[in-house]
């Protein structure tokens, strides 16, 4: 449905002449997406193509927006640094609000330990920022270039910090919430008006509704401030770097270690995450470098150290002896950084992790101890500034298999994963890397206890036949997983966008009772359903 | 080249937004973070590089046609290459620039230029110079200086002053100054008084590819006939156009920005500075001497998939990563220099924020290139510097106006007042 002329000119006197567009140049800037060749017919790189786009400069802005959607009935769909195709509208006859103008870090509050931020602050900026006062933030998984409101409001944010500094969702505290229907909802303690430090009250909880099973995902309302926890964060207030672009690196002091610690096998490797949630030492610990591939990735990450070489060099780096002992050496491997609160806590945390290491067999990867690896591995895990690497191959990347459960579940489903790609990657459809490229965090949540690997899979963008593989894979990795009574993973998650309405309410009646609920939560704040369905609902009928 | 020779670098983007910001490792403040003039200045997204990736890929596509919005989205840029650098800290294979370029070659040839650059470019044609300044005058800056005329005596080394330099009376000056200074220490330097030529460089970045074709081959027949072996030019945009456009068409020249030779002259003792200059200053990182300064790599070489779906380039493609820019060169003068103290801004070499005066957005949007110095301004303030200091006459001509517009209290030198003033 085409904006009307009073509709445009209404929005436009929200925000002025100049935060408004329906150019169709302006308008595909913001329908092409990551994700959309995955759902859209002939794989075409563009979702639907917005009415209007438009950047609003404040809460009031916002609110006086989606009260025009409402008047004219109109569909808005907002995100903040649009990654994804979630972001992007689903269906003809959506307004985008690109968020990008709200981008403060507008309190920080060091006693607290808190900071309040608007929706474009990424994570790069907050934790610069929050550094300089000796504290961290959780930097979401997908990177340093990433929203951290949104992975507090809309999604799960979870990191390879998690298990120090808390999934994003958990360190979500005060926030202010434009409802789709107008209304501006200011929950936790700041509905009350006692300030940002409480998610749950004293005012309204409605950390779980919003968000509902997945995150909403810019499907229902506008969350214009949030403020999230932070960390103690006993270092620099800004990293030293070293290195040439792009190999940058930190020379972090001391109470600082990086290591890539590996094992002989998966059942070694599991139980070590269990010994490292009992005993709470871990600041960071992820499975980060075998994203790339068991057997490629470590080719991969020696390359990038040298600025000189490419991609295009992988090959060379493949035949070196050095990188086949690494590869074998770090099969079954993980990152972990240790921060010491003093140079005595370091030295313990040490000490329990030689215990653990000894205690399921593992060991420290050589080749990661040296001096400069270690400073690039401290640099990337810490402030994920070149997390787009996972895009590095072909520009295309799917991750299935992503569950959240023990590290025994863990395990039961890796094989699996395992085998459903060496299927596509031994036809030559997806990247031949290896059948071990599973990444994710060794504890998702605050404190451990909580894991889960992602099997990347890596196609040509520029491919339509790689296209149509990844697409197969994801379809069969649901066919499998069913099999072996295993959950849906992400790609159930992709694959939904391009659901029709009846083969997703289908999906949805397999949970029926939460999306229930959800559509009775959104009858209630989006009566007249203009937001879209990142926030998922059954039908009555 | 063709634009649809780059389709796939559109489709590779992955609408990360890296190309927006400063490599994210770099990152220390909220205020300094932003990489990209045109999308913080002009908003929607189609004004950053992905957003012009899919713009093109629209274009490929037939999605789109052209109109004043899509002009405004390929030409509001100064190209000054921020964000492909911060792209390619992860993404080899897309040639981010390189598209935005040839987005402008498609638009010239299809006719849809803009109407702020005609008197340019006209000016170039007729006039041999960018200034919209009569040939004849082109050599009047070095009037009176004692130095030779290569169109009539041979000589191994041409100073190449450019246009900005050339026709710019508040700017004259230093390059006399630096021809003096290289003459004085030794070095058998010559110029081509009104004989010099535009570059080329910048009508070809704002799109007309055929000029530098001319124009390197006039300038480089004029060096020849003159026995030239090396170029020196005290200009940013001239340096990158001799240093990696010519050689990309077959014109090779030794090329050295002036800031290179006075540092190689100073450690060999041909230029002492002994007179103290008590100022705090900050450098500039001009965008085509930094990070767009590195030397051209001959290369040809096809496409071919590996590990199944790899893309790669046999052999390996040349990486242009802003790593090897001239970088160290001007800041190793400035530490020669007693009593200067050198302060650095929080973006700077490879991810130094741009002047605001390339790619013809000073020509065609004025106030956005002034709202680009301003930036930069504030930034050289925060430091706590009383002068911003830079290696290239656009920067100056941008800085300083930008300066006497907004009652800025920064001054603004190019290093070689600074030596001069050390001597």
């Amino acid at each position: 449905m085409a904006l009307s002329t009073d509709a445009y000119r209404a929005l436009e006197d929200i925000v002025g002449s100049k935060y408004i567009s329906q150019d169709p140049a302006v308008m595909d800037s913001y329908a092409y997406q990551w994700l959309a060749e995955t759902v859209r017919p002939n794989q075409s790189k563009f979702m639907p193509r917005p009415e209007a786009a438009l950047l609003p400069g404040s809460t009031k802005e916002v609110q006086a927006i989606v009260k025009i959607c409402n008047k004219y009935k109109i569909r808005f769909k907002a995100y903040s640094t649009g990654w994804y195709f979630y972001g992007a509208p689903f269906s003809e006859g959506v307004i985008q609000l690109d968020m990008r103008r709200l981008d403060r870090v507008l309190e920080i509050d060091e006693k607290n330990m808190f900071a309040v931020i608007e929706p474009y602050a990424i994570a790069g900026v907050v934790q610069a920022e929050v550094m300089k006062r000796g504290l961290n933030c959780t930097v979401t998984g997908a990177g340093a270039s990433c929203s951290t409101l949104v992975g507090a409001t809309c999604y799960h944010g979870s990191s390879g910090t998690s298990i120090y500094t808390g999934e994003l969702r958990e360190n979500l505290l005060g926030a202010e919430w434009v409802m789709p229907n107008g209304e501006i909802l200011r929950t936790g303690s700041l509905g009350s008006g006692c300030g940002w430090f409480c998610a749950e009250g004293p005012g309204p909880s409605t950390r779980g509704i919003v968000r509902g099973a997945l995150g909403a995902r810019g499907g229902l309302g506008v969350y214009t401030k949030c403020a999230v926890k932070l960390s103690a964060w006993p270092g620099p207030t800004e990293y030293p770097i070293e290195g040439t672009v792009p190999a940058y690196r930190s020379p972090l002091p001391s109470n600082f270690r990086a290591y890539t610690v590996a094992f002989k096998d998966w059942d070694s490797l599991f139980e070590s995450y269990y010994r490292l949630y009992d005993n709470e030492i871990a600041y960071y610990a992820h499975r980060q470098w075998i994203m790339l591939g068991a057997d490629l990735g470590p080719a991969f990450w020696m390359l990038y150290q040298n600025p000189t070489k490419s991609l295009d060099d992988i090959e060379e780096f493949m035949r070196k002896r050095e990188v086949k002992q690494v590869t074998k050496e770090m099969r079954y491997s993980y990152q972990l950084v240790l921060v010491g609160m003093s140079q005595r806590d370091i030295e313990y945390k040490e000490k329990v992790l030689e215990q653990i290491l000894k205690e399921t067999g593992g060991w420290k990867v050589k080749k990661w101890l040296e001096p400069e690896m270690e400073q690039f591995s401290l640099l990337y895990l810490l402030r994920m500034g070149k997390k787009n690497l996972n895009f590095v191959y072909t520009g295309g990347w799917i991750g299935n298999y992503m569950q959240a459960g023990t590290p025994d579940f863990t395990n039961k489903y890796e094989p699996l994963a395992e085998d459903t790609i060496k299927k596509f990657q031994s036809k030559g459809l997806l990247v031949d890397c290896g059948s071990d490229s599973m990444m994710g965090c060794v504890g998702s949540i605050g404190g451990g206890g909580q894991c889960g690997l992602e099997q990347f899979g890596f196609y040509d963008v520029a491919d339509k036949e790689s296209t149509a593989a990844a697409i197969e894979w994801m379809k069969y990795c649901l066919q499998e997983e069913a099999k072996h009574n295993i959950p849906p993973g992400k790609e159930g998650m992709f694959l939904a966008v391009g659901k029709t309405h009846e083969e997703l309410q289908q999906d949805l009646a397999k949970q029926a009772a939460i999306h229930t609920w959800q559509r009775k939560i959104k009858q209630a704040v989006d009566p007249n359903n203009l937001g879209d369905r990142m926030y998922p609902t059954l039908d009555e009928s | 080249m063709a634009l649809e020779d780059y389709k796939e670098d559109c489709t590779d983007c992955s609408r990360c937004s890296y190309c927006k910001w400063i490599p994210l490792d770099h990152i220390k403040s909220a205020k300094f973070a932003r990489a990209c003039p045109s999308i913080e200045y002009c908003g929607f997204q189609a004004y950053s590089l992905g957003g012009r990736l899919s713009v093109g890929l629209s274009l490929l596509e037939g999605r789109i046609g052209y109109n004043e919005e899509l002009k405004n989205i390929v030409w509001e840029c100064q190209m000054d290459g921020a964000c492909d650098l911060s792209d390619k800290i992860c993404r080899y294979n897309i040639r981010g620039l390189e598209v935005m370029r040839e987005m402008r070659f498609k638009l010239v040839e299809d006719g849809q230029t803009l109407h702020q650059h005609k008197p340019y470019i006209d000016s170039l044609h007729k006039e041999q110079n960018m200034m919209i300044e009569p040939r004849a005058r082109r050599g009047k800056w070095a009037d009176g200086l004692d130095v030779k005329n290569l169109t009539k005596e041979k000589g191994a080394v041409v100073f190449h002053a450019g246009c900005r330099y050339s026709y710019d009376k508040g700017l004259q000056k230093k390059a006399r100054a630096a021809v003096t200074l290289l003459r004085d220490a030794g070095v058998d330097i010559g110029v081509m008084g009104e004989n010099e030529s535009c570059c080329g460089g910048r009508a070809y970045q704002w799109g007309y590819r055929k000029d530098l074709n001319a124009f390197a081959r006039k300038n480089t027949k004029a060096w020849t006939a003159a026995g030239v072996k090396t170029v020196v030019t005290p200009c940013a945009e001239c340096y990158y156009t001799f240093k990696r456009l010519y050689p990309e068409i077959g014109f090779t020249f030794e090329v050295i920005h002036v800031s290179e030779y006075i540092e190689f002259l100073i450690k060999k003792g041909k230029i002492k500075l002994s007179t103290n200059v008590p100022l705090t200053v900050t450098y500039h990182d001009p965008c085509h001497l930094g990070r767009l300064g590195e030397p051209y790599v001959p290369w040809q070489g096809t496409k071919e998939k590996i590990y199944g779906q790899i893309p790669v380039w046999k052999p390996s493609r040349p990486r242009y990563t802003g790593a090897w820019g001239v970088y160290d060169a001007p800041r190793n003068v400035l530490k020669s220099i007693s009593g200067l103290t050198l302060l650095e801004m929080e973006r700077t070499r490879e991810y130094a924020w741009c002047c605001g005066a390339g790619g013809g957005v000073l020509e065609a949007y004025s106030d956005f290139a002034t709202w680009t110095a301003a930036e930069r301004l504030t930034e050289a303030r925060a430091t706590g510097a009383e002068a911003i200091v830079t290696a290239c006459p656009w920067c100056e001509r941008n800085f300083t106006d930008t300066v006497k517009s907004q009652d800025e209290k920064m001054q603004v030198y190019d290093i070689i007042d600074l030596v001069q003033m050390a001597l």
